[in-house]
């Protein structure tokens, strides 16, 4: 069957004659070419249009031949195209035939594709006749956008994180990859293609005081037992100082050998300013605070510094008289004298205990022995309490803890409590003016401070507001206080909390959590 | 009557080292000193009402010095108070004075100021001692009188002439004059002037 079908079409084309034939290969051609095929004459009308022109372009043949091919263009080409063509024909300056250029075109439903276009004269024919090859390259098209959008894309992002990568191969032989924010942050000139040793990035990357940490960061990587995420500083050629973090993992193959380092240096200097312009700041209101909390009690610790000198100037005349008696009793004398020494030893503690408290100074976390500071700070609390004739009891359970914290900032979170406790009973009578400092170890290991009075209490509307900062119910306080004590209280990992006291007034209690025993060491 | 004792001056202050430099100061010129660290111990010490002087701290924990100074008014003690008051303290000081103390001094003071003062505030308590025990005689003096002498006395106080006390009286002028005689003798009186001196000393109310 196949056969005599074969047999039968040889024997129609024996009898063709050549022109014949060719016009029939003419059509095979135009009908199985997969880029669309128009032929057009000089004036643009279309002669022929080929099956892959109706698939693209959406015309029936029929409905096409005939018409303009300037019909297959969007606007603004489809107005201009009489005149590009009549250009050719009066000039032959060709812009598009003989040449091929990527293209837009319209099709019936009037959508608009990009194509590549080319066209060749038909040589030997007057007028002449044109014919074009169009090639849809829509797909291409949108590929190629989307690499250069998300590569556009990973380029911003990278900029506006300020955050570069790189893939780092051990063994020469594939390219290593910086990103050009990476560049950008590191100072590496886009034509620097060096390899950079590890030895070499430390060196030229990570500021000396951190060299250690960030190699000994490198070696677990390599291990495989973390990845690398550290945070060091850089100081560039250009003198510029950066905090970068840097984030790095090793990818082995399934053998365990060690194909390439990727990474990400993320370049964190500005959020790391403004980190430490907070804690500046945030210092400086805290010193502050501190400042006039020892203002509140300028009365107190001018009084508990007059006794020491009142009694030195009495002991010292009591001395001279007693010396000057006929018979003088020298057992007296030497006793006064020893008074003397003692007491002037007495006011240079309280006031070396008041240059520690208001001193400008860098906050310091260490383990902190419980007893100790609180003697330290007895002499400043009693003084103040003892100028309002109130009492100060301090009721510690023994032994008391060690807490990691800072001394002074702890101080100033007592003191800062009783000064409100003292204030809250000036007009208490005289059998309720008692301030009573608590100390509880709590069995999770924390340790509870409580600062208890039995004054006016605390007003619903006070209640309400007590941390604001600012807010305050005392005629000369800066409502400072009670705010900068809470943030102190939660940096060292404690809370701060309030609670009516049983008969009348109220209880301040806060938290810290006891230091690990490894830290106890004195 | 009352035996002459050595003025005693008493420190109550609650700084241990104050008070006892000021111990050893009161020594140190010869006057005899007790010393107490709280208005507690002051009120609670069994002190006989001897004479002295009182140096006490204005600021204490416990009983303040003001508050010391009003328990021994209601009392009715003469003991003169000299307050030792921190600097500041002025309101304070004030309102002892107020209250009857003698003086304040600020601290850290000359030793001198403060025996000056302790000084003046013993003579003032020997003064005031003479002056209570005049008084006590007077009135004893006064109650040694009959009914109808002090009768008698009233009207000489009032300055009436016997004449008319006669009349007031329904008594002869002679019985008068009598009774005026024994007035004169049993009160110790030198003269009429002296006579009217001592009453008016018992009926001023007292000091």
């Amino acid at each position: 069957m196949a056969s005599k079908h074969s047999t039968t079409a040889r024997g129609a084309a024996a009898r063709r004659t050549p022109s014949q034939q060719q016009g029939l290969e003419y059509r095979a051609i135009l009908d199985a070419a997969v880029d669309a095929i128009v032929v057009v004459d000089h004036r643009g009308t279309i002669q022929e249009f080929s099956k892959a022109a109706q698939k693209t372009f959406g015309y029936e043949r029929e409905e096409v031949l005939g018409r303009n091919v300037r019909e297959l263009m969007p606007e603004p080409f489809r107005s201009e195209h009489d005149g590009y063509m009549d250009r050719y024909m009066r000039t032959g300056e060709a812009r598009i035939i003989g040449i091929g250029r990527e293209v837009v075109a319209r099709r019936k439903d009037g959508s608009v594709f990009p194509c590549d276009l080319a066209v060749g004269r038909v040589q030997g024919m007057e007028p002449p006749r044109f014919i074009g090859f169009i090639r849809d390259i829509t797909t291409r098209k949108s590929d190629q956008e989307q690499l250069l959008r998300s590569e556009t894309e990973l380029r911003l992002a990278q900029e506006l994180a300020n955050l570069g990568n790189y893939v780092i191969h051990p063994d020469a032989g594939d390219d290593d990859y910086f990103s050009p924010q990476l560049r950008r942050i590191l100072g590496v000139s886009p034509d620097d293609q060096h390899r950079v040793t590890r030895e070499e990035f430390l060196e030229r990357w990570v500021h000396p005081s951190d060299r250690q940490r960030v190699d000994s960061g490198f070696a677990r990587m390599d291990a495989g037992a973390a990845p690398l995420d550290v945070e060091y500083q850089v100081v560039l050629p250009d003198g510029t100082a950066k905090h970068l973090h840097h984030l790095g993992q090793a990818m082995f193959d399934g053998n365990g050998k060690l194909l390439k380092y990727v990474g990400t240096i993320h370049d964190v200097t500005d959020r790391r300013r403004a980190e430490d312009e907070a804690r500046v700041l945030q210092d400086r209101l805290t010193h502050f605070s501190r400042l006039s909390t020892m203002g509140e009690m300028a009365a107190g610790l001018a009084h508990e510094i007059n006794q020491p000198l009142s009694a030195i100037a009495t002991y010292a005349r009591a001395c001279q008289r007693l010396i000057s008696l006929p018979e003088p009793e020298l057992g007296d004398v030497v006793g006064a004298l020893e008074q003397i020494n003692a007491q002037a030893l007495r006011a240079g503690e309280v006031i070396r205990r008041l240059r520690n408290f208001v001193k400008n100074r860098e906050v310091k976390r260490e383990p902190v022995d419980c007893a100790r500071l609180l003697e330290e700070l007895r002499t400043l609390a009693e003084t103040d309490a003892r100028a309002h004739n109130i009492r100060l009891r301090l009721d510690l359970q023994e032994p008391l803890p060690t807490v990691y914290a800072d001394p002074i900032q702890l101080q100033q979170v007592i003191l800062n409590l009783v000064r409100n406790a003292i204030d809250a009973m000036v007009d208490a009578p005289e059998d309720r003016r008692e301030v009573v400092l608590t100390t509880l170890a709590a069995p999770d290991g924390e340790v509870e401070f409580t600062v208890a009075d039995h004054g006016t209490g605390l007003a619903p509307e006070a209640t309400e507001h007590l941390f604001n900062p600012f807010f305050t119910t005392k005629a000369s306080g800066t409502g400072l206080g009670l705010a900068i004590s809470r943030s102190i209280v939660r940096a060292h990992g404690g809370r701060l909390w309030h609670t009516a006291n049983d008969d009348c007034g109220v209880r301040f209690h806060f938290t810290l959590p006891a230091a690990p025993a490894a830290a106890t060491g004195d | 009557m009352i035996k002459e004792q050595k003025p005693t001056v008493f420190v109550v202050d609650d700084d241990a080292a104050v008070r006892d430099s000021l111990r050893l100061l009161l020594k140190s010129v010869g006057l005899p000193v007790e010393v107490f660290e709280s208005a507690q111990d002051f009120l609670d010490a069994e002190r006989d009402d001897r004479p002295g002087c009182l140096v006490l701290d204005i600021r204490m924990p416990g009983m303040s010095g003001l508050e010391l100074q009003q328990k021994l008014n209601e009392r009715h003690s003469i003991l003169p108070i000299i307050f030792i008051t921190g600097h500041g303290d002025v309101p304070m000081a004030v309102e002892a004075m107020q209250a009857g103390a003698v003086d304040f001094i600020q601290k850290p003071f000359r030793d001198q100021d403060l025996l000056d003062r302790i000084n003046q505030a013993l003579d003032k308590d020997a003064g005031s001692r003479r002056m209570l025990a005049e008084r006590n005689m007077i009135r004893k003096r006064l109650e040694s009188l009959t009914p109808r002498e002090r009768e008698v006395l009233d009207l000489v106080v009032a300055g009436k002439a016997n004449k008319v006390i006669a009349g007031d009286l329904n008594l002869s002028q002679r019985t008068v004059e009598i009774h005026r005689a024994r007035v004169m003798e049993k009160m110790e009186a030198h003269s009429l002037a002296h006579l009217v001196r001592m009453v008016l000393e018992v009926e001023r109310p007292e000091a």
